[in-house]
């Protein structure tokens, strides 16, 4: 979903990472759509070479997709042309590169953390790349060390944190109809009218590797990468573990050499996003529930991704037996008992069905998403517009249809000129859609209907949120550059006000970072999830 | 006024059309009956304009005066607060309760002088489900819903870290709650640099 500010926000990201001329190709790109190099430059009235540079920097940090489709001209040739697609959702990833970090340094440890900061860095590198970097950072070379960075690395790409990247310029037949690049509509809209699939999804499915090969990688155990790269012969070479038959070992050194030195690899954003949905997801749980269904539901999120449904609405449906099997995996799970577990799936609202005599349990992934934004809604309503407007906007919000003033007037217990003005500010502000019915006869009545239009709501909410994090990081930006001096500042020199004012610029730095990483998590709720 | 609508009472307009009275004489006779202390007015509670008429003996429905929770056709929101945080208390002290559960223990415990109805009482506990104070919840008929039957629709107190309503990421911020945040630009008069909400925010 892209929305006004959200395309403010993704410009702003790029041109404190890029520069401004950068941003002014990606900004074009997401205003206008889908482009040609020509176009490009007609837009952004840069030179041809200039945004051709800025298109690579974009694409080599996965922020621009390439694709050529055949387009037949008057009496020529059908002819490739090269088109360019902005990825949106990868531009406001680069706000939440360390919380991708930070879930890799927990889960395994700092050797897999900086390789993946490396990629994070450079966008997309191959495996020499990166070896080479981890070498140059560490003064090491030995053959033992790069062992160890391709040790990781591969435990990165079983974990799919690692993923390869996509085919640089996928090619797309012409469609029966004609289709043209989906300039200026983006996303949502077409989705949900169940239009056919734009030609920027169909260019992203071609560009993507099949399953299988996503997440292919072989590597020379023991391979000096230095003296390759000197073109020196390779010898000693194995592929993950020893290998008995020479003809076997000379192919798979040449599939080796071939995955090392040519295979671009770039972070999976996907694999991060779904670690995050399922934090938030067990957080929210923790909150609103108890710790039992928190390890529940992570226990069967567990069970989902190995079924390898990311995205998935719900988590796969497991018997009793299999989600016990699950949750005594983890420490605090242990000390459940099937009873404990059986009340936690009811709280999760799980309804078990019967299959084969047996019972299964699936638990509802989007239901608790929905409840988590609806919290960050109604948080909204709560602190802009008082208690009245926040029982009248979840009585409408659980009602999901129409609803005249008067029943929502003594169904809230508000007087009806409170609510008409209420209701009437909901309206104008854009939360809430109204109806007008007029019944005609011996006296005219006129009745108003209201209802909680949740797509709209959740748009506008974006919306909000991504200008309040262009607001942050402008005012962090104005903070941190009204006292660098200061920020500067030897340790002995901080004293008196000084040591004030330097003291006052790490709380504002502390509580506007965190207030960002906080938005940033509610965006996500609102656009990945 | 004695034979009929005795609970409804008696619109002006509609004694002038039935009796075809002028209205000086009906205002007259109005108020003498008024002054005899035969008839009482009253107001609608949707409607406080239109006066209303009734024989003394008879008090008005409920679909006039709007029922237990309007005084004087408002809404008597004392009342209303003193109810509300009665049924907090008893699911407080039951842990999960069924609103005749509710109703139950204000008999028992005589909270209220009037017997309580669990009709009543069940669309305050409603309020109190939308003031995201209590939750509703099914009876699994084990542990803590021991003795409520299976299914049954029940009402358990929402879980708040310290106390405290979970604040939203947006609204933890100024520009959360910030009335004049559509006219916020960066280079406009209203700017986060210049925000003096920003300003008192990182006040320390």
């Amino acid at each position: 979903m892209v929305t006004q500010y959200g395309i403010k926000l993704a410009v702003s990201l790029i041109s404190a990472h890029f520069g401004e001329i950068v941003a002014k190709v990606c900004c074009c790109l997401l205003q206008k759509g889908t482009l040609t190099l020509s176009d490009i430059t007609r837009y952004t009235e840069l030179p041809s070479q200039q945004a051709k540079n800025c298109l690579l920097v974009l694409i080599q940090h996965n922020c621009v997709q390439a694709f050529a489709i055949a387009k037949e001209g008057f009496g020529m040739s059908t002819r490739a042309i090269t088109h360019y697609s902005v990825v949106y959702e990868n531009i406001l990833h680069r706000l939440r590169f360390s919380k991708f970090l930070t879930i890799v340094s927990e889960e395994l440890d700092k050797e897999c953390e900086e390789l993946l900061e490396g990629l994070l860095q450079h966008g997309r590198l191959t495996l020499e790349q990166i070896m080479l970097r981890a070498m140059s950072k560490q003064n090491e070379g030995t053959s033992v060390y790069q062992d160890v960075v391709r040790t990781n690395f591969v435990r990165l790409v079983n974990l799919r944190y690692v993923e390869r990247c996509p085919t640089s310029e996928p090619f797309l037949a012409p469609n029966s109809e004609e289709e043209a690049p989906s300039i200026g509509k983006r996303g949502p809209k077409s989705a949900k009218l169940g239009l056919s699939e734009t030609i920027e999804q169909r260019a992203m499915k071609a560009a993507s590797p099949s399953e299988a090969k996503r997440f292919l990688i072989v590597t020379d155990i023991g391979a000096n990468v230095t003296e390759a790269k000197t073109g020196a012969s390779m010898t000693n070479l194995m592929l993950g573990e020893k290998r008995k038959h020479k003809a076997l070992e000379t192919d798979g050194s040449g599939a080796a050499t071939i995955c090392e030195k040519e295979v671009l690899w770039r972070v999976n954003f996907e694999e991060f996003v779904y670690q995050l949905r399922k934090k938030v997801c067990a957080s929210n749980v923790r909150s609103r529930l108890d710790d039992g269904a928190s390890i529940i539901l992570n226990a069967m999120l567990d069970a989902t991704k190995s079924e390898e449904n990311l995205k998935s609405e719900n988590t796969v449906s497991l018997t009793m037996d299999a989600i016990f099997e699950e949750v005594i995996k983890s420490e605090d799970g242990r000390t459940m008992t099937l009873d404990h577990v059986r009340a936690g799936l009811t709280q999760l609202g799980c309804h078990p069905f019967i299959r084969d005599g047996e019972e299964y349990f699936s638990v509802d992934i989007k239901n608790i998403i929905e409840i988590a934004q609806n919290e960050e809604v109604e948080s909204i309503m709560l602190k802009r517009y008082g208690d009245d407007a926040y029982r009248m906007f979840r009585l409408l919000s659980k009602t999901g249809h129409l609803v005249e003033t008067e029943k929502i007037s003594d169904m809230a217990f508000v007087e009806r000129k409170t609510a008409c003005k209420i209701l009437y500010n909901l309206w104008k502000d854009g939360y809430l859609h109204m109806e007008k019915i007029i019944s005609h006869g011996s006296t005219q009545y006129q009745f108003l209907l209201w209802k909680v239009n949740k797509h709209l709501i959740k748009e506008q909410v974006l919306d909000e949120m991504c200008h309040a994090v262009l607001n942050l990081m402008q005012r962090m930006a104005y903070e941190l550059g009204k006292e660098h001096e200061i920020l500067k500042l030897p340790r002995e020199k901080r004293i008196g006000v000084l040591g004030k004012r330097f003291d006052r610029i790490r709380k504002v730095k502390i509580l506007l970072d965190s207030s960002l990483l906080k938005l940033d998590d509610a965006i996500m709720l609102f656009s990945c999830f | 006024m004695h034979s009929k609508q005795e609970r409804y009472g008696d619109f002006q307009g509609d004694i002038k059309k039935e009796t075809s009275l002028i209205d000086s004489l009906i205002k007259k006779s109005l108020k003498f009956l008024q002054d005899h202390n035969l008839i009482k007015e009253f107001s609608h509670y949707q409607n406080k304009g239109k006066k209303y008429f009734m024989a003394v003996e008879f008090e008005p429905s409920a679909e006039v005066t709007g029922g237990a929770w309007y005084s004087n056709g408002s809404l008597d929101m004392d009342f209303i607060a003193t109810v509300k945080v009665s049924c907090l208390m008893c699911i407080k002290q039951l842990k999960v309760a069924t609103v005749e559960g509710i109703a139950e223990f204000f008999d028992k415990t005589h909270v209220f002088h009037n017997k309580c109805f669990s009709e009543k009482i069940g669309e305050i506990v409603q309020t109190l489900v939308l003031d995201n104070e209590v939750m509703e919840v099914k009876s699994t008929g084990m542990g803590e819903y021991a003795g409520i039957p299976f299914g049954a629709l029940c009402y358990k107190l929402v879980k708040k870290q310290g106390g405290v309503p979970r604040v939203g990421a947006l609204t933890s911020i100024p520009c959360g709650v910030c009335p004049r945040i559509h006219e916020c630009t960066p280079d406009g008069i209203i700017s986060p640099v210049t925000c003096v909400y920003y300003t008192k925010w990182l006040d320390f």
